[in-house]
């Protein structure tokens, strides 16, 4: 009865062959980056044994080492997303709170133009974002990576939803014993959000992370720059040479920490970008 | 106990102001003002002629938008193949990528061994930078020594030019996308197929029902949502998806594989094309705007509780 007779038995190795194929085709890339980067650059994949060159070797992290200041670029982007994430966390819960729970005039209003960054992400406003960042005088510093990010819609409708869940008896309990608005939000509703927090910083962290136009655009010192523009210095040297054993090294450098981060929470992290996509 | 309200009226009424004018002065700043002023500059022009540094943009109206859409102006014709590849590459990773999320949730939906493995192999691109994984797709595609070639070669095709030839770049493209988002997509099913409820399952394979009945008859009715929702952001996401292009061909030759976003970005700089780059970012709003908004429309109303 449960799908133990013939046809439904194919149908089962059907699914299975087919969710092999698949794994396979999406992971070759992962695969062959890593075999590609520790072979031989003078033997390349379409000489002697297509995945192992004639020894392994680290020549050609040696030399995307030196294309460009790595460790600079990985404190950079640490920097870039945690400047971000600190901040938007700020800003988050105070607009989440007063949306979920303050009555006040003109609330709809203002949410709504707050929603209007879901619908002209700033993304798509990268010339006039520029200009607004130089005519605050911002080019080229920090601070102008990070402001665009500061205030977050997606942020502000996950955390309104979920400190609406928290019963109001918590919060009128902890305002009879005479806490104040700022010790409400901590000890009443941020601790009772703290998935839905850890959902949003993966979100968060994982676009910022990976975030290239921007960056590159806004800044020009190599002081300041984040992993995905000494990324894409090095693609632009390797185009000339094709010595792409380097670049996949380059690559495997840039990508390596959220791939680990996945890894040990792959969990938090499905879930997480599900929420993102719900509102 | 004396209420707040009646110590301190004016900051409480103040309050609520205070709380969200973080928020609301930076979506101000970097969403709200940014989007009127690109709509004010399409519709000027640099001044041109001798002596024009330093002169006030003219007022031109609606021409930036008729010469994008003049296939004999020069911004024109790069415009609108880049606008068609867009909608090309657009409704490719829909129409693929989609479909293919869905068939992954099905297969990874149930129990079964090394379930996490399943899963990592195919969301990992989805976290990847998307400059990262073209540099990936860049060696697999590269003409003389990459992966596609040296597969064609064994089976004893001479190889394509998947990065320099104008028929082939968008493709490529197009391959590089749909690999990456469709198990983003999939994480979207799988959230959809846990909040159908088991016992209806159940119910339905006592009275006989197979696996294939099943699906037609419960799994996609129940999906529906989850589906259009999903066609949605692939659409949102495909228009803003540009940055693979650094390392997949920068557009290809005569724009062949380029898009919007891209456009914009190459002509950032040029001063004489400030009004132009204006009036194709209003055409990539337009379209983002209409599917988010269609996305409101389809589920922020019924979710209002």
């Amino acid at each position: 009865m449960n799908g133990s007779n013939g046809s439904e038995r194919i149908l089962r190795r059907f699914a299975a062959s087919v969710k092999t194929v698949i794994a396979i085709f999406f992971l070759i890339p992962l695969v062959f980056t890593i075999l590609v980067s520790v072979r031989p650059e003078a033997e390349p994949v379409t000489r002697g044994n297509i995945f192992f060159g004639s020894e392994v070797t680290w020549e050609n992290y040696d030399r995307a080492l030196i294309i460009a200041p790595w460790s600079m670029h990985y404190v950079n982007s640490v920097i870039f997303v945690a400047g971000v994430l600190l901040a938007q966390l700020v800003t988050v819960t105070c607009a989440a709170y007063a949306f979920a729970r303050m009555r006040f005039f003109g609330r709809n209003l203002l949410l709504l133009i707050i929603l209007l960054q879901l619908m002209i992400p700033s993304g798509v406003l990268l010339v006039q974002n520029f200009r607004m960042i130089n005519t605050l005088g911002l080019f080229d510093t920090r601070i102008a990576l990070m402001i665009p990010y500061w205030g977050s819609a997606f942020g502000v409708l996950l955390l309104r939803q979920t400190f609406r869940e928290v019963p109001i008896e918590l919060e009128e309990a902890a305002r009879i014993d005479g806490a104040n608005l700022v010790q409400v939000i901590r000890h009443v509703y941020v601790t009772n959000a703290i998935p839905a927090y850890l959902a949003f910083a993966l979100v968060s962290v994982s676009s910022h992370w990976n975030e290239f136009l921007w960056p590159f655009i806004i800044t020009r010192s190599a002081e300041i720059r984040p992993l995905t523009v000494g990324l894409n210095k090095l693609i632009k040297t390797t185009d000339q040479g094709a010595f792409y054993g380097q670049l996949m090294a380059g690559t495997l450098i840039v990508i390596a920490p959220l791939v680990l981060l996945f890894l040990l929470f792959q969990r938090q992290f499905v879930e997480s970008f599900a929420r993102s996509g719900i509102r | 106990m004396r209420l707040r309200s009646q110590r301190k009226p004016l900051v409480s009424y103040l309050q609520p102001y205070l709380l969200i004018a973080p928020t609301l002065i930076l979506v101000l700043m970097f969403n709200v003002v940014p989007a009127i002023n690109t709509v004010r500059d399409s519709l000027y022009k640099p001044a041109r002629g001798l002596n024009a540094a330093g002169k006030p943009p003219e007022f031109v109206g609606a021409e930036n938008f008729r010469d994008l859409f003049d296939e004999s102006h020069y911004l024109g014709a790069r415009f609108l193949r880049t606008f068609r590849n867009t909608i090309v590459f657009a409704l490719a990773t829909v129409i693929i990528g989609v479909p293919l999320g869905l068939l992954l949730a099905l297969l990874l939906n149930q129990k079964q061994p090394l379930l996490g493995l399943w899963r990592f192999a195919v969301f990992y691109p989805s976290l990847l930078p998307l400059i990262g994984a073209a540099s990936i797709w860049s060696f697999i595609f590269s003409d003389s020594i990459g992966l596609a070639n040296a597969v064609l070669k064994s089976l004893g095709h001479p190889g394509l030019n998947w990065l320099g030839d104008r028929n082939l770049v968008l493709l490529s493209v197009i391959v590089v996308n749909i690999w990456k988002q469709a198990g983003y997509f999939m994480i979207f099913f799988l959230a959809g197929l846990q909040n159908i409820p088991r016992d209806i399952y159940e119910s339905a394979s006592l009275d006989g029902a197979s696996d294939a009945q099943q699906f037609v008859a419960l799994t996609m009715p129940l999906l529906r949502r989850t589906l259009l929702f999903v066609i949605v952001i692939a659409f949102i996401f495909a228009f803003q998806t540009v940055e693979q292009l650094q390392a997949l061909g920068e557009g290809g030759p005569n724009d062949s594989a380029n898009l919007l976003l891209y456009l914009i970005f190459q002509n950032i700089s040029e001063r004489r094309n400030w009004g132009y780059v204006n009036a194709m970012t209003i055409v990539l709003i337009g379209v983002v705007l209409t599917f988010t908004l269609s996305n409101f429309l389809l589920f922020e109303r019924d979710e209002s509780n």
